[in-house]
């Protein structure tokens, strides 16, 4: 009886180091994450629409019906990427997420100038080359940071209703994600 | 003769225990840090690199990309405000308002991701700008799957739901204090058989 015990008590705190272990290595290993999910979307550096229904997985909802989103997976290696839309839609935001999804930089058309979203991710080195002589045409454009090389920038954008499908597919459609 | 038994014991209850408690606790929680508001709950840290372990697991198992400080933020309702389970055969009344944001909307879904995948409309949702209100701001919505005058948000089927309210560029998002926010009551008013 005492074994018995004993063997539960052991039991449980294995079950306890299990659940840690598991709990920390997930994201590690996950194989739907939002980044593996946008590998196989497209390549990086363009835009692909996000899907508007929930992922198949117990837990997750389904995404606001009002809100239409793109993704941009970008590689800045090399050279910086820039996220530029001509068009100004009722509401639009931006986020910058690191490779693990984690939001690191996001603002909205009412604190980018002139309200025109035109956003240029770089890497700190490429950073202090910008800050030395900043080309003209990127004057106006909000610069930046990041530590990773690669990541993931989302632009949400507002539909009220299903009237203003065309001005999102034609936001979405001039929307350009391109290296600088 | 026992010990291979016990031992063997000890490794089922560890590894059965152990995964089934976090795949029944990332269903059930999107994180730890949480802002509470009557029946709402909203996670401020969802997202950012300073998430806590569970919140950060659910993100990559769901392959969510959460909404970042200067997008918004959302509240999500399990429970009416009585703290009863929100059901789509049942109606509700939301009263009260909303803090100070751009814009809100409000939908109804439900956690099993494939059971009610997308609203449809008209179940779609409601948001700000379609919505009626009082002389003070404030608002009435009914919940159900019956229509009803005034403000209504429609839902189908049967089953648990959860009620997602996301404030859009609101300053809510950066590190608001609970006792400062008022979001709507939620009221039940019957159910169908």
């Amino acid at each position: 009886m005492l074994r018995l015990v004993y063997v539960i008590l052991s039991g449980l705190i294995g079950a306890a180091i299990v659940h840690i272990a598991i709990l920390l290595l997930l994201p590690a290993y996950a194989e739907r994450d939002a980044w593996s999910r946008l590998e196989q979307a497209g390549a990086p550096n363009s835009f692909v629409r996000l899907p508007e229904t929930a992922s198949a997985t117990r837990g997750a909802r389904a995404p606001d019906p009002f809100m239409a989103a793109g993704a941009c997976r970008f590689d800045i290696s090399e050279s910086g990427v820039r996220v530029l839309a001509p068009e100004k839609p009722l509401f639009w935001s931006v986020s910058v997420y690191n490779r693990w999804g984690h939001n690191i930089y996001s603002l909205n058309d009412r604190t980018a100038s002139n309200g025109l979203l035109d956003l240029v991710v770089v890497s700190p080195d490429q950073m202090i080359d910008l800050r030395k002589d900043l080309p003209e045409n990127l004057e106006g454009a909000v610069i930046v940071e990041v530590e990773e090389d690669i990541g993931i920038v989302v632009v949400r954008v507002f539909r009220p209703d299903a009237s203003f499908a065309p001005l999102v597919d034609g936001f979405f459609d001039t929307a350009r994600c391109e290296p600088i | 003769m026992r010990i291979p038994f016990y031992v063997a014991l000890v490794v089922a209850i560890a590894v059965g225990g152990g995964g089934a408690s976090v795949w029944f606790a990332l269903n059930a929680i999107d994180g730890l840090d949480t802002l509470t508001v009557g029946a709402w709950t909203a996670y401020p840290e969802s997202g950012t690199p300073q998430v806590d372990p569970y919140g950060r697991a659910r993100i990559a198992r769901d392959g969510e990309l959460p909404l970042g400080r200067a997008e918004g933020l959302y509240f999500l309702a399990e429970r009416d405000s009585s703290g009863q389970a929100l059901r789509r055969q049942c109606r509700y009344r939301l009263e009260g308002g909303v803090p100070v944001a751009r814009f809100w909307t409000l939908y109804a879904t439900d956690r099993t991701g494939h059971a009610a995948p997308r609203p449809q409309p008209p179940a779609a949702g409601l948001h700000s700008r379609q919505v009626l209100r009082r002389a003070d701001n404030s608002f009435d919505i009914a919940v159900g799957r019956a229509p009803e005058p005034g403000n209504w948000l429609a839902v189908t089927g049967t089953g648990d739901m959860v009620m997602v309210l996301t404030l859009y560029d609101t300053p809510v998002a950066n590190g608001a204090d609970a006792r400062d926010i008022a979001l709507p009551a939620i009221y039940r008013t019957g159910c169908d058989a």
